[in-house]
């Protein structure tokens, strides 16, 4: 029984105070970032292009761990794997997107 | 077609019609003509069968195409019809497996006073199940398999077998920048818990220090990350509340602190009278790469708090800075800063510490352009801690690793240890086979 209670009061309860620390964070950060791009965009200038799926992952799928190639996953386990990378390496969803794009291309199968 | 066959049909008719009734009682029209005209007709005749050749060619053409949309109509059918039946589809199994052989030397006893043991083997298989319900919702467990040889305490030579969970943890993909996770989960307190696999993992051992903090706890977080521009940086953030540290015996003394978690058992089997204020985390990460891949640099802030006595009276809490660097494909340095304190009845407040550092190097940056060689990086760590009870350990670690494909590794390390805990051995001897797949 006590147990039980403890699970309650341990999982229910603070989830509330901390979705309102992460909405608190979440929003100062956004605030924070909204300038960035636009201030990052001014110094590069237009002519720097966006980064390509093949590109972001070659900067990202291979900074943990060795390189995982494209071929080695056929296109529906990518989905899931990607999944599975954007939140163990919080990765932006754009990126991910990006990568995906990229890995279900090369796939194989 | 068919209007314009008539057409044609009605043309030639008519042709013939007005050639039969104006015969040669008009001196006006020349045999000559008459044939050239006779030509024309039968010309036209000829056309006209054409086309109605054509005409039921292109009808069976018709009725083909017809069958054909109307089976590929039944196919795509079928095929999406089993997609939806079959789970497997959306099921995934990666993982890791290690065979390990150690070998130590010096030390004078375990803990419990037994003789060390002077090699084991180890082999530990480690799955993990994904799960995706939709493109939003991830379901992820991570298990470990193991077999440890002649480890257990008072049992010289003997074997256990342990299966464990490593994470079992609901995510939902909330919107761009926040994921909800939810469950048993790894806890992002600096990055070595989240990060650790045996395929990578470039030494077999942990750092020392982790044992300072808890590596997995129950309960729930919000995580995700913001774009800086478009040259891949990004700020990424983690905020969790979990079940946190508590104690083994009702007491707040400082034998008594249990990283394993509030999970209401206690060392005599009862259910203890466990605190129920949960502790709170988080971390905030920032990524940086310059020029493209394999530079980049990573350093994150992270920390942990919340009481960890029955009575709620005293806290645990810890701080963690990390940091990751790599300068071109070759070389990585990468390490860690680890704080911890904790309110006690009998010793006040205990401050464990620790620091670990380590750089790799791969072989193939040297150009060299040879078979093994090429394959191989070398691994050098230093860790330093301090329990804040007396005892410190210092270790140093030199190994390789043989990349025998890109999943399967071949680790070897020799670790210099220097404590003053006498039951710590002096020098250990590692080898492992790591396989990720
Ligand atoms: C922040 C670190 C990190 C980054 C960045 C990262 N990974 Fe991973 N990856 C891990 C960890 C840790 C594991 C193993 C543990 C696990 O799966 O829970 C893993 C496992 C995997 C696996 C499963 C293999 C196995 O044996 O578990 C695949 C496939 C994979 N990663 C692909 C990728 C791809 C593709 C990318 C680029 C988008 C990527 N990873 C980026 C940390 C990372």
């Amino acid at each position: 029984m006590k147990t039980i209670r403890c699970f309650s009061n341990i999982v229910i309860r603070p989830a509330g105070r901390l979705i309102l620390a992460a909405a608190l964070l979440g929003g100062l950060a956004a605030t924070l970032l909204a300038a960035e791009p636009a201030a990052a965009a001014k110094k590069t200038g237009p002519a720097k292009k966006k980064l390509t799926g093949s590109e972001l992952y070659a900067i990202n799928c291979n900074r943990c761990h060795q390189e995982r190639y494209p071929t080695e996953f056929n296109s529906a386990q990518w989905q899931t794997l990607i999944t599975h990378m954007r939140v163990r390496a919080n990765l932006p969803a754009k990126q991910a997107k990006e990568i995906l794009k990229y890995l279900k291309e090369e796939a194989g199968g | 077609m068919k209007i314009n066959s008539r057409f044609l049909g009605t043309t030639a008719a008519t042709c013939v019609l007005g050639l039969s009734a104006s015969p040669r009682s008009s001196a006006a029209v020349s045999d000559e003509d008459f044939n050239a005209l006779k030509n024309v007709v039968q010309q036209l005749q000829q056309a006209h069968d054409q086309d109605q050749q054509q005409i039921q060619k292109l009808q069976q053409q018709l009725g083909d195409t017809q069958t054909q949309v109307q089976k590929t109509d039944a196919a795509v059918q079928a095929q999406s019809s089993s997609t939806i039946r079959n789970a497997l589809h959306n099921f995934t199994m990666v993982g890791d497996a290690e065979v390990q052989y150690a070998k130590t030397f010096g030390g004078a006893t375990d803990p419990n006073g037994n003789p060390h043991r002077n090699g084991f083997l180890l082999a530990d298989f480690a799955p993990i199940f994904l799960y995706r319900a939709n493109d939003n919702v991830l379901f992820e467990a991570g298990f470990d398999m193991m077999l440890n040889n002649g480890s257990v305490s008072g049992h010289e030579n003997s074997s256990s077998t342990s299966v464990g969970i490593s994470f079992a943890q609901l995510d939902y993909v909330m919107n761009d920048y926040m994921t909800f996770v939810g469950g048993y989960m790894l806890l992002p307190l600096g990055t070595y818990s989240e990060r650790a696999a045996g395929m990578l993992n470039k030494i077999p051992d942990d750092p020392l220090g982790r044992e300072f903090l808890p590596g997995a706890g129950a309960g729930a977080q919000l995580r995700g990350a913001f774009a800086i521009g478009d040259s891949g940086q990004m700020i990424t953030y983690s905020v969790y509340g979990a079940n946190g540290p508590s104690s083994i015996d009702n007491t707040a003394l400082a034998g008594s602190l249990d990283l394993g978690g509030n999970v209401g058992l206690l060392s005599d089997g009862s259910t203890g009278n466990l605190h129920s204020a949960p502790s709170g985390g988080g971390r905030i990460g920032w990524f940086i790469p310059w020029g493209g891949a394999h530079k980049d640099l990573e350093i994150g802030i992270s920390g942990q708090s919340g009481v960890w006595d029955d009575a709620g009276d005293h806290y645990w809490s810890a701080g963690v800075l990390d940091a990751s660097l790599h300068i071109g494909p070759s070389f990585e340095l990468k390490g860690e800063f680890i704080n911890s304190w904790f309110g006690t009845t009998d010793a006040g407040t205990v401050h464990p510490w620790a620091v670990w550092a380590q750089a790799g190097y791969k072989l193939a940056g040297l150009n060299l352009d040879l078979p093994v060689i090429s394959d191989v990086e070398l691994i050098g760590r230093y860790d330093k801690e301090s329990n804040g009870q007396g005892t410190s350990t210092r270790r140093y670690t030199f190994g390789y690793v043989y990349y025998l494909t890109n999943t399967l590794l071949f680790e070897g390390d020799y670790e210099w240890l220097h404590s003053n805990d006498l039951n710590v051995p002096a020098n250990q001897l590692i080898f492992q086979l790591s396989y990720g797949f």
